[in-house]
């Protein structure tokens, strides 16, 4: 695309540098013929006077009464010979081909001329009163006419040299129209040649970008959709597994206990009521550390009674271990919410008192859960050490971000270091109203 | 009280419930009288058998303990509920006491916590294994440290204390006009104030806070 502009613009100001030159060429090529034209007629011209005066002169010495009469004329023919003879000079300088031919004939006249003349200045008075008129009118005369004769076809080639320079100047400039008009139209060609070229790579990469586009959308949701399938999973995973620990491994260890205290009821000997003392002490700690393992996966109250009871007995549970004091107020409808509800913000609620009693040194945290009209908004505040929102990402907020996003509610931190840290959740109860009626 | 106390067993789990039976056939003056593995069936086995204690696990098919109490004490409130159960978070036991059960027994209790508390619902008292007496007491102090609340106990009387602690242990207003010497109207006024200085509102919310409290156990 790059090399296709460049290579346009190249040929844009090629082909105008070129017209110039061509153009100023012509301009002066002109010129010089004209002047050309125009210096070799003058000096035709001076040939064609001199030979016409010579004519002149040369009459008015042959009938000259007295030889001495006839000195001045025979000087100035001599200087129109000199003047002849240099014009001759200059115009051989710049010969056509087809003057050559014409010109050594006028050349030889002219100097045949000349050379009778010269017999002439010898006569003495009786040979010049022999000759003089018909010297004059059988020699000199036709003579002169035929040089002039021979000028007027030099000055004739002259003027067809002129035409012929002025056709080939026509011809140039043509092929200059034709040259320009060839670059003009190949600019132009390739000009709809790249724009055409530029639309249709355009329009790929628009369609190539909007394929992408409705993609990576695509695969978003569909990841969205596998997260949130993956957090169902897990949940369930985790709801089957508490109950499995608790309604049946413990009921095992309650067994044993059971079963010891009714042997140890039996009234047996000292070293077996040791043993057995030993069995139900043990079977107790396995009791407690399956139950609380259960509860830690999922406390059996979220499913039993409902959300608020779990979140007091998740700040009971994180007092009792950290001393964090928990408050938690809810309504009533907190306990009416869908399975998917709950669960979130439990399990939001769990990772915010995970990071304060890890993370943010608090003493206290206030949970609020309350209902309206069409949104459940959750707030969990503590006056803890804070952070930066912006630079700290982790803390299993996007973990709970995740989880809020997936049931289209927001979820915002306020956070300042040195200031605590708010967690603002708002959860659309439309979509519970359609839950509880598909339910 | 009764010669024999007779008692319906319901829990789920066969291996349990025949330890528990023969654990509780061995004291003199227990008998147990049947045997159901879930909630419904001891709602029936309770109304047919008539039993003076039913011992009951809460996490059990069909229908829960906690509910199967409800009905029990709704069709006989003599019958004395005795909750066995693995949870110890007061949830559980706050629904039990206003289900109507009047015993709360964690499943790793001691043989002699077990007859004690089937003994005092017997005789129409209460009785919490001493483990959530502790969590339940460790917990109020909790949740009053948490509210920078002042313990409101300290806003009853010596007279209103004292009809607290008989009242949370099972008595009627009769039985404790007849033990103070004071009028039926009198105690019934003492009454309307604890609740309303304790901010309760049942029986079973009276029970709960006197064992927060440690004032029975």
């Amino acid at each position: 695309m790059v090399a296709g502009f460049g290579g346009l613009l190249f040929l844009m100001a090629l082909s105008a540098v070129g017209s110039l030159f061509l153009l100023r060429g012509l301009r002066s090529g002109d010129a010089g013929l004209q002047a050309h034209f125009l210096s070799r007629s003058q000096t035709l011209e001076q040939i064609r006077s001199a030979i016409y005066l010579s004519g002149t002169f040369a009459r008015d010495y042959l009938l000259a009464p007295a030889p001495d009469g006839s000195i001045a004329q025979r000087s100035a023919l001599t200087a129109l010979r000199k003047e002849s003879e240099s014009s001759l000079q200059t115009y051989a300088r710049s010969l056509g081909p087809e003057e050559v031919k014409p010109f050594h004939a006028l050349e030889k006249q002219i100097e045949d001329y000349w050379q009778v003349l010269d017999r002439t200045f010898r006569w003495g008075p009786a040979e010049r009163a022999k000759f003089e008129y018909a010297f004059f009118y059988d020699e000199l005369v036709p003579r002169r006419t035929s040089m002039l004769q021979i000028a007027d076809r030099i000055a004739e080639l002259n003027e067809l040299s002129l035409k012929r320079g002025n056709e080939q100047l026509g011809q140039r400039f043509g092929r200059l129209q034709s040259i320009l008009g060839l670059v003009d139209g190949l600019t132009f060609l390739s000009g709809a040649l790249l724009a055409a070229f530029t639309i249709h790579y355009l329009l790929r990469l628009e369609a190539e970008a909007s394929r992408r586009l409705s993609e990576s959308v695509a695969a978003k949701a569909s990841l969205r959709e596998l997260s949130a399938k993956l957090l169902r999973a897990q949940e369930d995973e985790r709801r089957s597994l508490s109950r499995e620990l608790h309604d049946e491994a413990a009921q095992k260890f309650s067994a044993i206990l059971m079963e010891a205290e009714n042997l140890l009821d039996l009234g047996p000997g000292e070293p077996v009521r040791a043993r057995l003392e030993c069995v139900r002490a043990q079977a107790r700690i396995g009791l407690d550390e399956i139950r609380n393992m259960a509860l830690l996966l999922r406390p059996s109250m979220l499913d039993d009674f409902g959300l608020v009871p779990a979140l007091n007995w998740q700040g009971r549970e994180i007092a009792r271990r950290t001393g964090l004091r928990v408050q938690v107020a809810a309504g009533e409808l907190a306990d009416e919410l869908p399975e998917e509800h709950r669960t979130c913000i439990y399990r939001v609620v769990q990772e915010a008192l995970n990071n304060c009693s890890r993370h943010a040194r608090a003493s206290t945290v206030q949970v609020a859960i309350r209902a309206e009209s069409n949104q459940i908004h959750l707030s969990i505040q503590d006056d803890g050490s804070g952070f930066d929102p912006q630079r700290v990402r982790g803390l299993g907020l996007l973990g709970m971000e995740e989880r809020v996003r997936h049931l289209g509610g927001s979820f915002d931190v306020d956070s300042h270091p040195g200031l605590g840290t708010t967690l603002k959740v708002k959860l659309p109860l439309a979509t519970l109203t359609e839950i509880a009626v598909h339910a | 009280m009764p010669d024999t106390i007779r008692i319906l067993l319901a829990d789920d789990h066969n291996v349990l419930r025949d330890g528990l039976r023969l654990l509780l056939e061995r004291q003199p003056g227990f008998t147990v009288v049947a045997e159901a593995a879930g909630g419904r069936e001891a709602v029936d086995l309770a109304e047919e058998h008539a039993p003076d204690v039913v011992v009951m696990d809460i996490a059990m098919p069909g229908m829960n303990g906690i509910e199967a109490a409800r009905r029990i004490v709704d069709n006989r409130p003599n019958i004395g509920v005795v909750i066995l159960s693995m949870h110890y978070d007061e949830s559980y036991v706050l629904r039990s006491l206003k289900a109507g059960a009047r015993a709360y027994l964690m499943k790793d209790s001691l043989k002699a916590d077990v007859i004690e508390a089937i003994r005092a619902v017997a005789q129409g008292n209460s009785f919490f294994s001493p483990r959530i007496s502790r969590i339940l007491q460790e917990d109020y102090i909790q949740a009053l440290a948490a509210r920078n609340e002042e313990d409101s106990y300290e806003l009853l009387t010596e007279r209103e204390r004292e009809i607290l602690q008989l009242a949370a242990e099972g008595r009627t207003n009769k039985e404790i006009a007849n033990l103070l010497n004071l009028s039926l109207y009198t105690v019934d006024t003492h009454r309307t104030h604890i609740l309303q200085k304790l901010n309760l509102h049942s029986v079973a919310e009276l029970i709960l806070y006197s064992v927060r409290k440690g004032i029975i156990s």
